[in-house]
């Protein structure tokens, strides 16, 4: 079972900074995903310094299996002080989940999260704690189990108090009407991403504020047990030659999606399995070389300068519309990527002519794969071959 | 008569050595010559790695002649000789 992952969140109108605090790692050893979700005190950047702190706190608390308890007593004890209310103040949801299904949520403050599974919203029991040094703070623990296509959805009041006082919304949407927005969106689209429920609720969440000016911060992290999309890109020539035959078959027979990024690599496959590539010379773009078309391949690309545009493109953002945002966008797109990457080197990429630095295939393979885990929560297996 | 097939190799050496400008072949050739030339790319025609102490990229293959070094000037002036102008 694959957990996917996504926060969308908004400002509150007019403020620059974002008052809510989203934070979450993957580890692919221990197939389990932390995330944390948290709402300072106020708005703007003193919400903000509150909210980071509590989240990044939390998460490292969580992440090294600290009693929970003890660690939220230390980071109410650690938050700054807040000079106009005379309290330190932030709230959270946090949960802890391993990918067999079982899960901790831990709840301070936040609205309560919402379980769906087949349409209906599960109501689970839990524990409340009550700080020992705080008067009023009171911590939900729930332990569950998660089943596949169940769906989790933790947000901040900002989107359950929206519009309240208006005639439509006297008590802002609630988590009710919220509730009632996430099962309208799952029936239509029961396969939805993460990513896209939360970008999407968000943005429902703003239509219904009165002149889409939103009163608070508003944050809504999805939650997705599914199956994971598998996919598979073969790079760079084998180092054995004699073993090109068997590679290219491993690789065709693949279950998931399919790409190979590199001309001799192609050619290579095309050759072992007799299946004609063809090179579309219109989808170049002046700095990179264009797309290729083989039957039962979903991308081909040329290697090392797209690899290393797609790299950059990972890491700064900003990609321009060529081949390597197409094998970005075929990385994200995935959750669990393998690279196949073959060890030969390509004399002439050593030409010192060349006019520009080309990389080391090894090396842009294990950035890119560094960038995937660490920035977009993904699983990564390098092969070297 | 046969069509003319000219094949632009688009590998990483052929690219970075100038075939980039090459791309120039796909609107030209259609424009003057029609259905008698053909164009297509290659994701590599691996020429570089055989000679790579002398690579002469990029390369083009018209038919089964290689263009060393290819530019639009010389991709043309080859195929006007092929045509017998």
């Amino acid at each position: 079972m694959f957990i996917d992952v996504a926060c969308a969140q908004r400002k509150k109108y007019n403020q620059n900074a974002y008052g809510d605090f989203f934070t979450s790692t993957r580890f692919p050893n221990m197939n389990r995903v932390v995330a944390v979700l948290s709402d300072g005190l106020g708005s703007g950047i003193k919400a903000n310094i509150l909210a980071c702190m509590t989240s990044t706190m939390l998460l490292k608390f969580l992440e090294s299996n600290s009693d929970i308890e003890n660690s939220c007593e230390i980071i109410m004890n650690s938050l700054p002080v807040c000079k106009v209310r005379g309290i330190s103040y932030s709230t959270f949801s946090a949960i802890d989940c391993f990918e067999n299904g079982k899960a901790k949520i831990v709840e301070e403050g936040n609205p309560d999260f919402i379980w769906i599974r087949n349409g209906e919203v599960l109501k689970p029991e839990y524990q409340i704690i009550e700080s020992k040094d705080f008067k009023n703070r009171k911590m939900k623990v729930y332990d569950i189990k998660l089943e596949k296509q169940d769906r989790i959805i933790f947000c901040s009041d900002g989107a359950t108090q929206v519009a309240m006082g208006t005639k439509a919304f006297p008590l802002g949407l609630e988590r009710n009407g919220l509730i009632k927005i996430i099962l309208n969106k799952l029936r239509q689209s029961p396969e939805i991403s993460s990513k896209d429920l939360s970008e999407y609720l968000v943005h429902q969440v703003e239509l219904i504020a009165p002149n889409k000016e939103l009163k608070d911060d508003t944050s809504i992290v999805s939650i997705y047990c599914r199956d994971p999309r598998e996919s598979l890109i073969f790079t760079g020539p084998p180092y054995h030659q004699d073993k090109d035959n068997y590679y290219a078959k491993s690789f065709i027979e693949f279950k998931g999606k399919k790409a190979i990024s590199g001309g001799t690599t192609a050619n290579i496959i095309s050759r072992e399995l007799n299946i004609p590539v063809t090179t579309d010379v219109a989808t170049a773009t002046g700095k990179l070389p264009g797309l290729s078309n083989m039957e039962g391949v979903d991308l081909v690309t040329e290697g090392i300068l797209t690899l290393t545009k797609t790299l950059e493109y990972l890491e700064n953002g900003k990609p321009e519309q060529n081949a390597a945002k197409i094998l970005m966008d075929f990385m994200l797109n995935s959750d669990c990527i393998h690279f196949m990457v073959g060890a030969q080197m390509n004399k002439a990429h050593y030409d010192p002519n060349l006019p520009i630095e080309i990389e080391i295939r090894k090396n842009v393979i294990r950035q890119i794969a560094k960038v995937l885990e660490e920035k977009y929560l993904k699983k990564v297996k390098v092969q070297f071959i | 008569m046969e069509k003319i097939s000219v094949k632009v190799c688009l590998g990483t050496t052929c690219f970075v050595m100038g075939g980039s400008n090459l791309q120039e072949l796909n609107d030209l050739i259609p424009k003057k010559y029609g259905d008698k030339v053909e164009v297509v790319g290659s994701p590599c025609l691996g020429l570089c790695s055989i000679n790579w102490e002398y690579s002469k990229a990029p390369y083009v293959k018209i038919d089964e002649d290689v263009i060393t070094e290819a530019t639009v000037e010389k991709v043309l002036e080859a195929i006007e000789k092929k045509l017998g102008n």
